[in-house]
């Protein structure tokens, strides 16, 4: 893999540069108060490539919060017409642990019946990864991800240096060929000044047993009492799905707007840990019980999606420990209370 | 805002995109059951023995049902419906001639083929019969293909009988086993055996285990009792066929509603050979 150098201010011009281009709708990460959010770019100035953690992750331009999969004139059958809205757009400085995590929604949504609202928005994405320069006290990734995942999806990788520059790698043609006219120079850095440079932030926290032994390990552990423990606590609100950048359950509802004349099929954002979410046709509830639903949360992250996909189903990112109003959510907690309950 | 979209319309790559069928005829079958027949408009559904589709009127919503017609009707397939909400009632106030949206066949089916030269026990409870007939009309007009076929039948009172007509003609058929129960019923309101479908088991003769597999579709409170059953029978899991009910909102294995461990019951199931699944706790 080739890796050149750029000032960093040079970088802020060129990205300056691609804004006035409008070929495709830059994305960065920006402030949001104390907090920090992905969003679109008017300016370069407003990226903030130093930060800790954003509040959702960036699957919200794969996988919208609500989208429109269908229009029709209600009632009329053979007006339905599929819908499929993409534009081109460039993420700028994704979190090493997002793009493990959007290689999983890849997979989950070209494997099987390919579901091209998901493939054509991401298909129109050029990925500009990051390794973190700031601690976030939730996150564990790097006891989670395999070092080879974020870049089966990154096109480059930004590694913030210590002498004014960013070093980027360059992972695919399409990140080479979009970096061109940028003004990079070749890569003076040795091996270790990169990889101390991607490593430069420590997780506080990790797994407390390797990662490829969580299958087992949590199907042993079905009947144990954390899933009561912890569950009597879930208020069931769903914050840990929405913020998960890993997590991607929907629902579909129909929309008739004021005129009655047009309508809309909509997927939505849903999540298995909200009560009513395994609700079937006369009521049964398939995991009415808060200690299942969160048995299920964990086992699809530690159990299922490896066992699908050969790569833990989370990354480690910590935004579902933040986000949880009972401090419950995160993996570390629930797989720590089991090694010191055995 | 850059000018830079672009919307595909027409998009036949849309897994959820409908096609159309046209509703040619409906019968109530008890309160809150009714029996259609749709049509599709271009090409036959192509289904197989117990599999679903998503039905959906634009406006209202789409929903998971059951075919219950064989396969080999042309572009025609039945279903039997019942009004459990916003969706299904307005399927129910439908006429001749209008149309519905129609994704699908979804999901794995009964193996028929594979069960050629077996001795057949089905086992349905309440609206299991529903995907549960399009295995057992199969197998009564082939009947020459299976050894040994035994119908249960069970459902909560007497009014909630379906196909009343078609169990009337399976009673008379003396080259099956057909018998049915009810659950309670009032004084006078019915001569045939009253309990559950388990209370129906020590009937069955000369059932041989080994020669014969089970098809299991009922609510969910009846798998272990009906399994149980089936144990003390000799049965072994792996002639024990289920089809596990769920919320199968997509039917294509992605919106994690019908999800149990690792299997998207929409995808890998409805219908499950029990060994594969025993060991998943929330099964059944």
């Amino acid at each position: 893999m080739d890796i050149v150098k750029i000032p960093e201010n040079d970088f802020y011009k060129f990205v300056d540069k691609k804004i006035a281009e409008k070929s495709s709708r830059i994305i960065s990460v920006v402030r949001k108060g104390t907090k920090f959010v992905f969003d679109e770019l008017d300016s370069a100035s407003r990226m903030c490539l130093d930060y800790d953690v954003t509040i959702l992750p960036p699957k919200k331009y794969f996988q919208p919060q609500k989208e429109t999969l269908l229009r029709f004139v209600p009632k009329q059958a053979d007006s339905y017409e599929a819908v499929n809205e993409f534009e081109p757009i460039t993420l700028i400085g994704v979190h090493y642990y997002d793009l493990a995590a959007i290689y999983l929604m890849d997979r989950a949504f070209s494997e099987g019946k390919k579901d091209e609202n998901y493939l054509k928005k991401r298909n129109n994405a050029l990925l500009i990864g990051l390794y973190p320069t700031h601690f976030f006290k939730y996150r564990f990734s790097s006891s989670v991800i395999k070092g080879e995942q974020p870049y089966k999806v990154a096109d480059l990788m930004l590694i913030h240096m210590d002498d004014g520059h960013f070093a980027l790698e360059i992972v695919t043609e399409k990140g080479r060929a979009y970096i061109e006219g940028a003004g990079c120079k070749k890569s003076d850095y040795t091996l270790k000044e990169i990889e101390d440079a991607k490593n430069r932030i420590k997780d506080d926290q990790r797994l407390p047993i390797p990662v490829e032994l969580t299958p087992d390990y949590l199907m042993k552990n079905h009947d144990h009492p954390v899933w009561e423990v912890f569950g009597e606590k879930c208020y069931s609100c769903g914050s840990c799905v929405f913020v998960c950048p890993t997590c991607y359950c929907f629902d579909m509802k129909d929309e008739i707007d004021l005129t009655l004349k047009s309508g809309e099929r909509t997927r939505n954002w849903d999540g298995c840990m909200l009560e009513n979410f395994a609700v079937c046709a006369g009521g049964h509830n398939f995991r009415g019980k808060r200690a299942a639903r969160f048995r299920h949360r964990i086992f699809r992250k530690g159990v299922n999606l490896p066992l699908k996909y050969h790569y833990w189903g989370c990354v480690g990112c910590g935004r579902c420990a933040d986000a949880c109003t009972s401090s419950i959510a995160g993996p570390v907690k629930v797989f720590k209370y089991i090694e010191e309950n055995k | 805002m850059i000018q830079t979209a672009n919307s595909t319309k027409h998009d036949n790559e849309s897994i959820y995109l409908p096609e159309v069928a046209t509703l040619i005829r409906k019968e109530p079958m008890t309160d809150l059951d009714m029996y259609f027949e749709f049509e599709m408009k271009n090409k036959p559904l192509g289904h197989l023995y117990g599999q679903f589709v998503e039905l959906s009127i634009p406006g209202i919503g789409e929903v998971a049902i059951s075919i219950s017609s064989p396969p080999g009707k042309g572009k025609s397939f039945e279903m039997v419906i019942r009004k459990v909400g916003q969706v299904t009632s307005v399927i129910h106030q439908l006429n001749p001639g209008d149309s519905v949206g129609i994704r699908g066949p979804f999901g794995t089916h009964f193996p028929m083929e594979d069960l050629k030269g077996k001795s057949l026990l089905f086992v349905t409870g309440g609206q299991g019969l529903v995907p549960a007939r399009s295995a057992i009309l199969h197998a009564l007009k082939n009947r020459g293909d299976y050894k040994d076929i035994t119908i249960l039948f069970g459902c909560r009172d007497p009014g909630q009988r379906l196909f009343t007509s078609e169990l009337k003609e399976w009673k008379s058929r003396d080259d099956i086993v057909f018998l049915e129960t009810v659950d309670k019923c009032e004084p006078g309101e019915w001569d045939g055996h009253v309990g559950v479908i388990t209370t129906l088991f020590p009937q069955l003769k000369d059932i041989d285990p080994l020669e014969t597999h089970a098809i299991v579709v009922g609510p969910p409170v009846m798998y272990k009792f009906v399994i149980m059953s089936l144990y003390d029978m000799e049965f072994s899991d792996k002639h024990i066929i289920v089809s596990l009910e769920r919320h199968m909102k997509c039917g294509v294995g992605k919106c994690g509603h019908c999800q149990i461990n690792n299997l998207y019951v929409c995808q890998d199931g409805p219908v499950f050979v029990y060994d594969t699944i025993k060991h998943l706790k929330e099964a059944i």
